[in-house]
């Protein structure tokens, strides 16, 4: 089978999504499959003054990092890079929260900075004829598996079913709360959260993001190994659109009920519920989990 | 003539003077910035311990580190745990780690004519990005180290796991990088010697004394590093004198009008940091013998910088051996963050050398941060007359090719260094 | 015929609460709740199967006719202060119209936690009630009208002052009727609790 040829473009970016990239644990297959005319680390067999003044064969572009105009790799605007490649290729792929949203970088300081397609969640006009081509994995980074996977999937000519903001459903229609092992204190609203514990919910004080933000994180772990609400690290929303949000180690709370609620789900539906869980005490939730 | 670096995390462009067939002077020039700092101005001050690793994507874990540091020092009597230290100091380690095999089989061996071997520069470092991430939850870009500790607990099984981590690393090293028991080569004290070993390493290091490059890439033999922990020491080497008496505040940041990095210097001096700083200061004895036999050279920084993996994974070894797990991962600071009015410091040793955050605080809010990078040590750019370390690094070499491999030995971070 | 159950089962509530208000709780047995309704025992028996559970559905039928009336306030589009003045009105209301309600309420529910002990945990048998109160205080708070604070702090300041001047009301120490109050005390309050 061909290999399929992939543009890796970094905008104004931290190259997170490059280095969360190189973790993906397959990688010797991985690179039999595409092979890369331009990354940001490995070697390719164009350089970059290459890619930005010919026009080299690609199937699929991606973008890493917040887009400005401004903003130039090898003397040569992203956005001209951009428009040069997105016509010539069969996808394109905005990596990362920046290059979906803007993210971190939407504040750096160039003009317009955003997304390719949206502006946090604003939609912008520039570029939409290039909104039926185009796939965003977001997150601060991208989990490996969900950029890869993707990447096969285009590769496969598989369609894959998006959500309002172009993210492929099978990643990102779970909430990132889906798999916490600290569930159960969610579920009976036990909200004693002290940091440095098994146990406990980073909702109710520390700013969990985990029932309102949409991704994989609790289904495809981390490195294989964790995730950030399991180590016991609230959830920063970093797939959404409002990402960074400000004050987030602690929970936004109107009179002490929190003003985010997990998605779709009604506040007096919550409210019933939790009052409902938060009469009784459970012990086992209230002592250690591992205890003497 | 001008060259545009390419892959060592974004770019710069070298502009290279000749003068009778040699490098004269070389200018360094970085084409952007991402503006963190200004970012972080009016942001809640814990919320730079999400923002800051994200200025960059290798090295994001010992921006967390620094973040974390520079806002306790904004506290007076602030309780942190042996158990918290000893993991921040463990997670660092990993990602030190993690860069220098990415830089040798990513960046160093095509700048040798080999082909990047790209399944050994991620094999190793997704075991130890493993090993951060049981702490963490991810890497990159966690922010699991807060004011006060960890948000992690850690159980036993926990260890076991980072146990298999660590010797599966070492193992890797024994069977790929130093053909020999990690005993062996962590006891060596003859540079020489490893010449003749098996390995990519000493495959390199033979190449270079191959291509007549033993001497190539000397700078000032000047050395700094600020970070100290359980196992860097803080001090300044001066052509092998070692102090340890210096201070923080006579580091000076300057702009430069050609570019968008910052100078650093250390009492108007240049300084190198990095790996080869922290050996010499260490007195590491394998590359005080280097040293000696082919000074602040390329074989002595590309040396130091994997020597570093395998002592790194020794010292975490006992760490490990040495954690409490009855100690609390985290102590509540007394006081409030939205209470605090105060300016914060920290410099800690990242993959590339020095890190330095400073930090204003005014109610809880970010009213100013300063970071300083290793990047803008090693490449500071200075007049002909007063050249960065880097730049006296390349002067004299014949040809531009060289002088990349010279650059780069610096371990450049193009993401840090536009931060 | 559920329907016609549940009709039943209200008129048992409401002859239960009228003679709990007059007689007391503990005085009142169901074979008088049953005469009162000119029911044979054993028949009542059929609808509630101890004066507990009888008490229990009680407090959660009050609690459902509350929150249906503040749910109909918080889904106006109106202001906070209307909100709370509208809350205030319907609680006095209450309070005059079906004053074995509210009696019930503070008297036998607050007064008798022994008897909620078993599944009316906590606030769950005032649930509806409560969850209103909180979306009430939640937008408040959200659209910038009321101030932040603990739940409970601007609960009992709410919910105690409504409780006493009903409590005062029913010793007959007021000297007015309390819907004269409604606009002084909604002025209070909302001054009170407001962020200003």
């Amino acid at each position: 089978m061909k290999k399929t040829k992939v543009l890796w473009l970094s905008a104004i970016a931290c190259n997170g999504n490059t280095h969360s990239f190189l973790n993906y644990p397959f990688m010797e297959q991985f690179l039999e499959d595409f092979e890369f005319i331009y990354h940001p680390v490995i070697d390719s067999k164009y350089s970059l003054e290459d890619i930005v003044s010919k026009e080299i064969t690609c199937d699929i572009l991606l973008i890493e990092g917040a887009i400005s105009k401004e903003f130039k790799r090898a003397d040569v605007s992203v956005v001209k890079i951009i428009e040069k490649y997105s016509k010539i290729v069969q996808k394109i792929v905005t990596v990362g929260t920046c290059a979906t949203f803007g993210g971190i970088f939407r504040e750096s300081g160039y003009e317009n900075t955003s997304g390719l397609h949206f502006d946090q969640d604003k939609q912008l006009k520039e570029f939409q004829y290039l909104r039926d081509k185009t796939i965003s994995v977001s997150g601060c980074p991208v989990h490996p598996e969900v950029l890869v996977n993707t990447l096969y999937a285009i590769k496969k000519s598989i369609t894959l079913k998006l959500d309002n903001f172009l993210r492929p459903k099978e990643f990102y229609a779970y909430t990132v709360h889906n798999g916490c092992t600290r569930n159960e204190y969610f579920e009976y609203k036990v909200d004693n959260h002290r940091f440095g514990e098994l146990e406990g919910c980073m909702f109710y004080d520390h700013g969990c993001q985990a029932p309102f933000t949409h991704g994989s994180c609790n289904k495809i772990l981390w490195n294989e190994v964790n995730s950030k609400t399991r180590a016991g690290l609230s959830c920063m929303g970093c797939t959404e659109p409002t990402f960074p949000k400000r004050n987030l180690f602690s929970t936004k709370k109107n009179m002490a009920i929190p003003e985010n609620l997990p998605v779709g789900v009604g506040k007096r539906v919550y409210l019933t519920l939790a009052g409902i869980t938060k009469a009784f005490k459970i012990d086992r939730l209230e002592k250690k989990l591992i205890d003497d | 003539m001008i060259k545009l670096i390419e892959k060592i995390e974004g770019e710069a462009k070298l502009n290279f003077n000749f003068k009778e067939g040699k490098i004269d002077f070389v200018d360094i020039e970085f084409m952007s910035t991402r503006n963190i700092e200004n970012i972080l101005k009016g942001k809640n001050a814990f919320d730079a311990l999400v923002i800051n690793p994200r200025v960059c994507g290798i090295c994001g874990h010992a921006h967390l580190i620094a973040t974390v540091q520079a806002l306790e020092s904004c506290y007076e009597n602030l309780e942190l745990s042996n158990k918290a230290k000893s993991i921040r100091e463990l997670t660092l380690n990993f990602e030190l780690i993690q860069n220098h095999f990415k830089w040798f089989y990513l960046t160093l061996f095509p700048l040798f004519g080999k082909k990047q071997e790209i399944l050994k520069a991620t094999y190793p470092s997704q075991l130890m990005a493993k090993a951060i991430a049981v702490f963490g939850g991810q890497y990159p870009h966690t922010s699991y180290a807060i004011v006060g500790g960890v948000v992690c607990e850690i159980t036993h099984m926990d260890i076991i796991k980072l146990q298999h981590y660590i010797s599966q690393t070492s193992k890797f090293v024994e069977d790929n990088l130093v053909k020999t028991d990690s005993k062996t080569f962590l006891t060596c004290k003859d540079a020489d010697a490893l010449l003749d070993y098996e390995g990519d390493l000493p495959d390199i290091l033979r190449e270079i004394k191959k291509m007549n490059l033993l001497g190539h890439g000397k700078s000032y033999d000047r050395f700094i590093s600020f970070g100290q922990n359980s196992y860097f020491k803080k001090g300044k080497s001066l052509k092998t004198k070692v102090s340890h008496n210096i201070s923080l505040e006579h580091v000076k940041e300057s702009d430069i009008a050609s570019s968008f990095a910052k100078n650093v210097s250390f009492k108007d001096e240049y300084y190198e940091v990095g790996p080869l700083a922290r050996a010499m200061i260490n007195k590491n004895q394998l590359i005080a013998d280097a040293h000696k036999k082919y000074g602040d050279s390329i074989f002595s920084r590309i040396l130091a910088r994997v020597c570093e993996i395998s002592k790194l994974l020794e010292h975490s070894k006992k760490l490990i051996d040495n954690l409490d797990l009855n100690e609390p991962s985290y102590i509540e600071p007394s006081m409030d963050i939205s209470k605090l009015n105060s300016i914060g410091y920290s410099a800690v040793e990242a993959a590339r050398g020095t890190l330095i955050h400073k930090v204003e605080i005014e109610e809880g809010i970010i009213k100013n941060y300063e970071i300083i990078t290793p990047t803008q040590w090693n490449l500071s750019g200075g007049t002909k007359e007063k050249q960065g370390v880097s730049q006296k690094a390349m002067v004299g070499l014949d040809d531009v090719k060289t002088a990349e491999l010279v650059f780069k030995s610096f371990d450049v971070c193009s993401v840090c260094t536009t931060h | 015929m559920l329907k016609k159950k549940e009709n039943k089962k209200e008129l048992i509530m409401q002859a239960a609460l009228e003679l709990f208000a007059s007689k007391g709780f503990y005085t009142t047995t169901i074979p008088d709740i049953a005469a009162s309704l000119k029911m044979s025992v054993g028949n009542m028996y059929n609808y509630f199967k101890s004066k507990d559970i009888l008490a229990k559905e009680i407090i959660k039928y009050i609690s459902s006719y509350l929150g249906n009336k503040l749910r109909e306030i918080n889904e106006q589009e109106i202001s906070t202060k209307e909100k709370t003045r509208k809350i205030v009105e319907i609680y006095f209301k209450t309070a005059s119209l079906k004053p074995e309600m509210i009696d019930y309420f503070l008297r036998i529910y607050l007064s008798n936690r022994e008897v909620f002990k078993d599944s009316c945990e906590g606030m769950i048998c005032v649930n509806e009630f409560v969850t209103e109160i909180m979306i009430y205080f939640e937008e408040g708070v959200k659209c910038g009208d009321l101030r932040e604070q603990d739940f409970f702090s601007a609960f009992g300041l709410f919910m105690g002052y409504l409780g006493g001047m009903v409590f005062l009301k029913g010793e007959n120490i007021l000297p007015k009727d309390l819907n004269d109050y409604i606009d002084d005390i909604a002025f209070n309050i909302y001054k009170a609790l407001s962020a200003e």
